[in-house]
């Protein structure tokens, strides 16, 4: 009976100090943030829709067809054109070439220039982006 | 996109280190299906016979012939999906994302790149609504657009600006400020390779009314309001606008440490002799504005005192202007010690200052910026006579007031 008490005293003590200090953890976690759970909100901003553009249709052959060649401004774009300018001489020497350098910048338009290829132009290479 | 302008095929000459961009670029801009041609970066430097042994060689991207793929792109008959016309509808994801622990919450932020990776305050809705305190403002209203470049702009509201604020560690008093910044549609970061910098100077009584560091320290982190109104920025420029997306949207090669908290300079109106900046700009003394400026940065420690027109230290100042060149303006950022100096030397107004600044004895004329596009702000604590400068252009100024 005394043994019995005994057991339960200390069983209650042990008890008693694992909840406990379960208790004070727990307390000590949900201080710390590591368990209340919050719900943050989205911070980004609202894209618009992007309406797709048709690609332009493709030409059956480049023969006897003139591409333009439009160096941006990049630095280097000019001769990297010319060497393409080169090959296409060497190797397509039906496709007439014709090297221009857009005005505006390399992000900006030139409309006098794309009114010139569209209306004498069938194709352009651009360079270069970087 | 050109070729939709031009109606005819087109090959874009890209350097493989902007093939992220290009793609993405091509999606932004209604044409994702875009034919590229890939070469070798970089281009700029190379020689001719470098250039022609790139061009004889494969597409690094593609693996195909280079000239052979141009020609093919030109050629090949388009297929359904490159024909497509419509539009593509975006999405920023749901307006708040799933119940966690913070510090989870935290990782969550920092993963899908909607932080500077410094620890943030989590917006939650409670905290969203204390900062929409701050101004009289709708949640709803639609603040204006901001797009990082030459990219697509997005739209944003009050509330989406009360969320960035609130993860900057703003007060609702600041907020007026941080909505005037957001209304200038500037993201302090965007699409260069240059890496360059934002700068914002604050004028009027809000300076006082929240706490603005104007005087010893101006420049640094020595005030709250300073600090998280600059941090605001740039959560605003990479959640509001899509910017800081690197490879995609940010580009800046070398980077810049003013992108944490950008250039924040409320100016020291009280002790500067001239008209403050906002006023220069048409606005009232009693106005409170924000002024926003783009360029490479300010440096720092640059000069001492300036005296006279005569003198050498003034020569140097207008030397020091002109190696800025024009494309960026020059915008000098100086102690009031110095700016009363000059007034006692005769430079009485900032007309009669930035007249004497228009050339330099050695340079011409055309290597300095023109008058108009030199700023000159004053700010700082009177420690000492010194000055800064950097290439900086201004870009414009809104009312503080309004969103109050």
């Amino acid at each position: 009976m005394k043994a019995k008490l005994v057991c339960s005293v200390i069983g209650a003590l042990c008890l008693s100090l694992v909840t406990g200090y379960s208790a004070q953890a727990a307390q000590r976690e949900a201080q710390a943030g590591g368990t209340a759970k919050v719900t943050g909100l989205n911070p980004r901003g609202t894209p618009p829709p992007i309406p797709l553009h048709a690609m332009a249709p493709r030409l059956e052959s480049l023969d006897g067809k003139t591409v333009y060649f439009v160096d941006d401004g990049f630095q280097g774009g000019d001769l990297l054109l010319q060497e393409m300018i080169g090959w296409f001489n060497r190797n397509m020497p039906n496709v007439k070439t014709v090297f221009r350098k857009k005005a505006g910048g390399f992000d900006g338009p030139d409309p006098a220039l794309y009114a010139e290829i569209k209306e004498q132009g069938d194709a352009m290479i651009m360079a270069t982006g970087h | 996109m050109v070729e939709a302008q031009l109606g005819k095929p087109a090959v874009p000459i890209i350097t493989t280190a902007f093939e992220s961009l290009a793609r993405t670029n091509a999606f932004k801009r209604g044409m994702p299906h875009q034919r590229f041609t890939f070469v070798p970066h970089p281009v700029w430097g190379k020689s001719p016979q470098q250039l022609r042994a790139d061009i004889e060689g494969n597409d690094p991207v593609s693996g195909e012939p280079m000239m052979q793929q141009i020609v093919a792109s030109l050629t090949r008959p388009l297929n359904a999906e490159e024909s497509k016309t419509g539009a593509i509808e975006q999405s920023a994801g749901p307006a708040a994302f799933p119940a966690d622990a913070e510090d989870k919450l935290q990782q969550y932020y920092h993963d899908n790149g909607m932080t500077d990776y410094l620890p943030i305050v989590i917006p939650t809705e409670e905290r969203v609504a204390a900062m929409l305190k701050g101004t009289s403002h709708k949640p709803d209203e639609v603040v204006g657009k901001m797009a990082a470049g030459s990219y697509e702009p997005w739209s944003f509201t009050v509330k989406q600006v009360a969320i960035n604020a609130v993860m900057a560690g703003a007060k609702p008093e600041y907020f007026p400020v941080i909505l005037a910044i957001a209304e200038t549609g500037s993201a302090s970061i965007f699409s260069s390779t240059n890496s360059f910098v934002k700068m914002v100077v604050i004028n009027g009584p809000i300076r006082d009314q929240i706490g603005l560091n104007y005087s010893v320290g101006a420049q640094g982190p020595f005030a709250p309001a300073n600090s998280t109104i600059g941090r605001a920025w740039t959560l605003l420029s990479k959640n509001l606008a899509n910017g800081g997306v690197v490879g995609e949207t940010y580009l800046g090669s070398l980077g810049n440490y003013g992108n944490w908290v950008n250039i924040v300079v409320p100016e020291n109106e009280e002790a500067s002799p001239y008209d403050s900046f906002h006023v220069q700009k048409g606005f009232k003394n009693s106005d409170s504005t924000v002024s926003t400026f783009t360029g490479w940065g300010i440096v720092s420690g640059q000069g001492t005192a300036i005296a006279g027109l005569s003198t050498p230290k003034f020569d140097h100042f207008k030397a020091v202007l002109g190696t800025l060149g024009p494309t960026f303006s020059g915008t000098v950022v100086m102690d009031p010690l110095v700016a009363n100096l000059l007034k006692d030397e005769g430079y009485d107004t900032m007309a009669k200052l930035l007249d004497a600044l228009k050339t330099r004895p050695s340079e011409p004329a055309q290597r300095m910026p023109r008058p108009q596009d030199i700023n000159i702000i004053v700010s700082g604590g009177s420690t000492n006579p010194y000055w800064q400068y950097g290439g900086m252009r201004y870009e414009r100024t809104a009312s503080v007031d309004k969103w109050r």
